[in-house]
Order: structure tokens, then sequence, then C-alpha cells
């Protein structure tokens, strides 16, 4: 079944308020912005959100508001900005609810997702104020549907009574946004270097969308299957959106741009200069087809990466 | 008197990173100074050394500096790259592989004598008064890992007690992880800062200056650090080579992302 549609349809029929929303890639590295970008111009409000690493994407749903509730383990433009601006102010300010857990706990809690797993035993987080201090209290879980009854619960192991654990719940993720390399046309997915937590996303979601860089046909993605990681009934929505992780950055596809990231973490600091940007880079633009002419074709062919390097280089003139 | 040096402070920090590699171990590193350290330590200290970082990638050999640690400029010359999940069940596992030994490096932004790590916040948790990142992957670091960490030496950073508790150093004492529940062997091994590097004691856990770099008293030391610090056995570290200075600034960092001279 042919699964391609617009990314408008594909946020306003799948995305809803109040949704669980989990986004893949890591901080600067195949974000998917392109669909953050149409949920801010359709005002996606009341969101539960979590990127494990995550980076502007992240950190512009929280300061649009869109975000009752964020899921932290990292969120900044790794090497642009020492922490997501946005991020840091709605928290300051007391402005979203939030919690923090590590790094490598979210991975393993989305992995425990796609498992179908109610929750996972830690050693992670002991010792720690990661295990003894809640950013949402009890009190404040029993009015959110959406999260869980408690951040975790420390016990021993009913094996070795003399070893601690933490037991997390896994969350009850609702809509999956990953952003690929290619997508056939029906939604196998392949992703090309590391996958991150997409995979583990996709699968433990009620719903998932896909914004990918290349369609292609059925037939030719059965070539080299070994290569895919998602089999085509997993996927709601397939999204062609060539540059749809930009500023980030695509595996064999193109660079993040250095010079974009800088922008973002000057104007993050300020809510006037913010709430600009985001007009003029987001409001301002209908689709993403006019972001990326806004960009400029000589912008983004820059960003091209080098077959062998991974990466865009500047050659001096 | 002050001597013209032939190299940066941070490239002193970078190479004692390099030094606290040894051959054949695992080095988890993240991107700035740490990565630089241990390239120098692959390049000219130990070679048979592995680069990993938290994202999954295993072997790192970037040809360009990286700025985060799931930069394509890893992916392009990493060994394996695995699904993170897969670093997860690394760090587990680490306890029960006989010939693992490894070093990590994390950052933070307050330590207190026992090497706890706060990344999190300055001032109350549910309402700070600076917020961070957060733990990123240095908590699982932290709980699993022999650590190095990389802080500013200075007052304000090296507190009797951190506002947030982001990563579990000795905790409180030679019996403080064992208590929490924490891998008892593993934790803290030294600190380094822009003025020199810290160890920690091996009976009272509590943190003491090893070395301190060419141009620093042992007065700055201890006047920018917020907790009484045992300087007795300090000596001065040896400065780096010439070579070294040379390599960073020709082959690991040489568009100066990270080391500016």
């Amino acid at each position: 079944m042919n699964k391609v549609i617009s990314l408008k349809d594909a946020v306003s029929q799948l995305i809803n308020d109040g949704d669980y929303l989990a986004f893949g890639g890591f901080t600067t590295n195949r974000k998917p912005y392109a669909v953050v970008h149409e949920m801010i111009r359709q005002g996606k409000k009341n969101l539960y959100v979590e990127s494990g690493p995550a980076g502007g994407d992240m950190d512009m749903l929280i300061g649009v508001g869109a975000c009752t509730a964020y899921i932290n383990s990292y969120t900044a433009n790794s090497g642009y900005s020492n922490v997501g601006r946005r991020f840091r102010k709605a928290i300051e300010n007391g402005d979203m609810l939030f919690e923090d857990y590590s790094l490598d706990v979210q991975p393993i809690l989305y992995h425990a997702g796609s498992l179908g797993l109610p929750y996972v035993p830690v050693k992670h987080m002991l010792g720690s104020d990661l295990a003894d201090k809640w950013g949402i209290s009890e009190e404040i879980r029993k009015q959110h549907d959406k999260l869980p009854n408690k951040k975790l619960i420390k016990s021993q192991n009913p094996f070795n009574p003399e070893e601690t654990l933490c037991l997390v719940p896994t969350p009850d993720i609702d809509v999956a946004v990953i952003h690929v390399q290619k997508a056939s046309t029906e939604g196998v997915i392949r992703i090309e270097g590391s996958t991150i937590i997409d995979v583990d996303i996709a699968l433990s979601a009620k719903r998932c969308i896909v914004t990918c860089e290349e369609l292609v046909e059925p037939e030719e993605m059965m070539q080299n299957s070994e290569m895919n990681q998602i089999p085509s009934f997993i996927v709601d929505a397939v999204v062609h959106v060539p540059y749809g992780a930009h500023p980030s950055q695509v595996y064999n596809y193109y660079d993040y741009d250095r010079a974009f990231l800088q922008l973002y973490d000057k104007v993050s600091k300020d809510d006037e200069a913010f709430h600009a940007f985001i007009k003029e880079w987001i409001l301002d633009v209908p689709t993403h087809e006019a972001y990326i002419e806004k960009l400029g074709v000589n912008r983004l062919v820059a960003l091209s990466v080098r077959k062998g390097l991974g990466y865009s280089v500047k050659e001096k003139s | 008197m002050e001597e013209k040096l032939y190299y940066t402070n941070r490239e002193m920090q970078a190479v004692s990173i390099a030094r606290l590699i040894s051959d054949g171990q695992i080095a988890v590193v993240g991107t700035g100074l740490p990565l630089i350290g241990a390239s120098i330590a692959k390049k000219l200290l130990a070679p048979n050394c592995h680069l990993i970082v938290e994202s999954g990638i295993m072997d790192c050999d970037p040809k360009e500096v990286p700025t985060s640690v799931a930069d394509c400029r890893l992916m392009a010359n990493g060994s394996v790259l695995w699904d993170q999940y897969r670093y997860f069940g690394f760090q587990t596992n680490s306890m029960r592989y006989s010939n693992i030994d490894l070093i990590a490096f994390i950052g933070g932004a307050q330590i207190d004598p026992y090497g706890n790590v706060n990344s999190t916040c300055i001032g109350d948790y549910e309402k700070p008064k600076t917020r961070f990142t957060g733990s990123g992957g240095a908590n699982g670091i932290a709980t699993f890992f022999n650590t190095v960490i990389m802080m500013q030496h200075e007052k304000r950073r090296f507190v009797e007690k951190v506002d947030y508790l982001t990563s579990p150093g000795w905790i409180d004492g030679p019996t403080g992880r064992k208590d929490k529940g924490l891998p008892p062997s593993k934790g803290p091994q030294a600190v380094v800062t822009d003025l020199g590097i810290m160890k920690f004691d091996d009976e009272t856990k509590r943190m003491y200056v090893d070395q301190y770099f060419p141009g620093v008293t042992l007065e700055q030391i201890v006047e920018n650090t917020g907790f009484d610090i045992d300087v007795s056995r300090a000596k001065e570290a040896e400065p780096p080579s010439v070579d070294m200075i040379e390599y960073i600034r020709t082959k690991v960092d040489p568009h100066k992302v990270f080391i500016k001279y």
C-alpha cells in the first residue's frame, strides 16, 4: 500500500494535541526538523515529548510553548550551544513539566518498548539525584494520564536481594517521528550510518511518521534488504522531504549547517529574537519546499558530503 | 615570573588526558578536549587504545574534529556503529568481561571532594537558578567506569556539596558506592583542570592535588578550591613535548575548533 502523503497531512492526521511523542536522531544528526517546523505551523500543543539526545529541534518545540512535559537526558546543539537556550529558560521559569534521565537509560527504555516490556531494571542512576529527585511528583503524575505514575522504583533484585536496581517504566509513545535516508513508497525504511534510537521508537509507538531524503520504489528496496531496519506495516506515513533534517546532518547526504546552528544559538538566547526567527524561518514559510528555497541552492550544495569522509569539505578558493 | 610557554593551557590539559590513557585501554570520550587528548594518545602514546563514544560508535578515528558524539565524522571511520542501546548493554556487561580495561572522561559544572559531579543545575532542581543540559551519558559512565573528570578550577565549581548529584563519584568515602548499590571498585581516578591534576586518596577517597601545571602555584589551587584539599603530595607536571603540540596543531585540530593559540 502506498503510504506517501504530504507533510501537512502527516502532521495534521497523525499528531493530535496532547499526544506523547518521541523524535529520532542525535543532537545535530538526522533530527526530524521538517516535522517540527510543520507542527509549529499547525500550532500543535499540550504535548508530552522526548527525544533521547535532543538538539535544536526539541528546543524550538519547547520555545513555542508546545510541550506540557519534556523528558530529558541532554538538550543542546552539541558543539554550537552549551545548552538548549529555550529548554533552559522554560525550566528556569517553571513553564513546563520536566524529568531527567541518563542518556543511556532512554535508549534501553525505547528498546524495551520495542520488545513490549513494561519496565527495565537498571543500575544506572543509583546513588544520584536522577533517582532521588523527581522533576514530576507522583501527585502531578496523577493528573497526567500520559505519564507513568512514578519516575522509577528502587528495588532489590528478586533473584539476588543483595543487588539494588532502579525499575524504570517504559514510555507509552503515541507517535514516533524519524528522519531517514531512504524509504520505499510503501514504508520500508533504510537508515544509513548509526540508527541511534530510531528503530526502537518506531517499533514502540502506536503510530510512526517517517520523513525521508529519497523515495524509493518497493522493488528497489528489496535489493540488499539486509540494510533495511523497519518493515512497511510499522509505518503510517512516508513523507518525502529532501533536506528535511536541516540544519542537522544526514550521513551520506549532507553535513550540518554550521552558520545556521550558530545563528540559532544566538537568536534562541533572546525572547524577541527567537520569535522573530520562528516567524521568519517557519511561520512565514508555508511549506518545506519554500524553506529549502529560502535557504538557497548554493547553501545546500555546500553542505554535500564528500564520499569517503562523510562530511562536507570547504576547499580554499 | 611569567615564562613564555610554547603551548597553551588547553593543550596542557589535552596532553594530561592523553597520558591518563594506557595502551590497549578502551577510552570513552566526548567531544572537545577528551577527544583531542585521546587522539594524541592513540597516535603518540597508546597506539592500541580504542576510542568509543556514548552514541554507540566504536573505534572512532575522525579525519576532522567532530562537534557531537554522533557526528558523521565519527560514523565515517568507526569499526562498528551500534544501536545506542548496545552501548547501554556494554556498560552493564563491562564488569563481566575479564579482558576489559576502560577509562572514561566526563565534565561538569560542580564537583565535591569525593568526585561527585553536577551537570544538571545550579540552585533548586525544580526551579533552578541556572539549568544545564543534564546528564548526557555522564551518569551511566560514572556508574560503571573508572572516570577522569574535566573541570575549570574555580571555587564556585569545587564545592563541599553539589547542588544536584548527576554522576556519582565515591559518594562520601570508601564504602559510599557499595552502600548505594553501585559497582564499588569503579569510580573517579583523576580530575584534570586548567591548574593541574587531582587524584583521590586510596583510603579516604577524598580529592588531593597530585600535579600542578608549570606556571601554576599550589596557593592558586588552594584559593580556587572551595573545600580543604591536601597538597602535600603535589609535584610539578611534565610539560608536553614539542612533538605533541605539533601533532595537535597540524593533525588533530588544524582548524582550531577546540584549541586556539
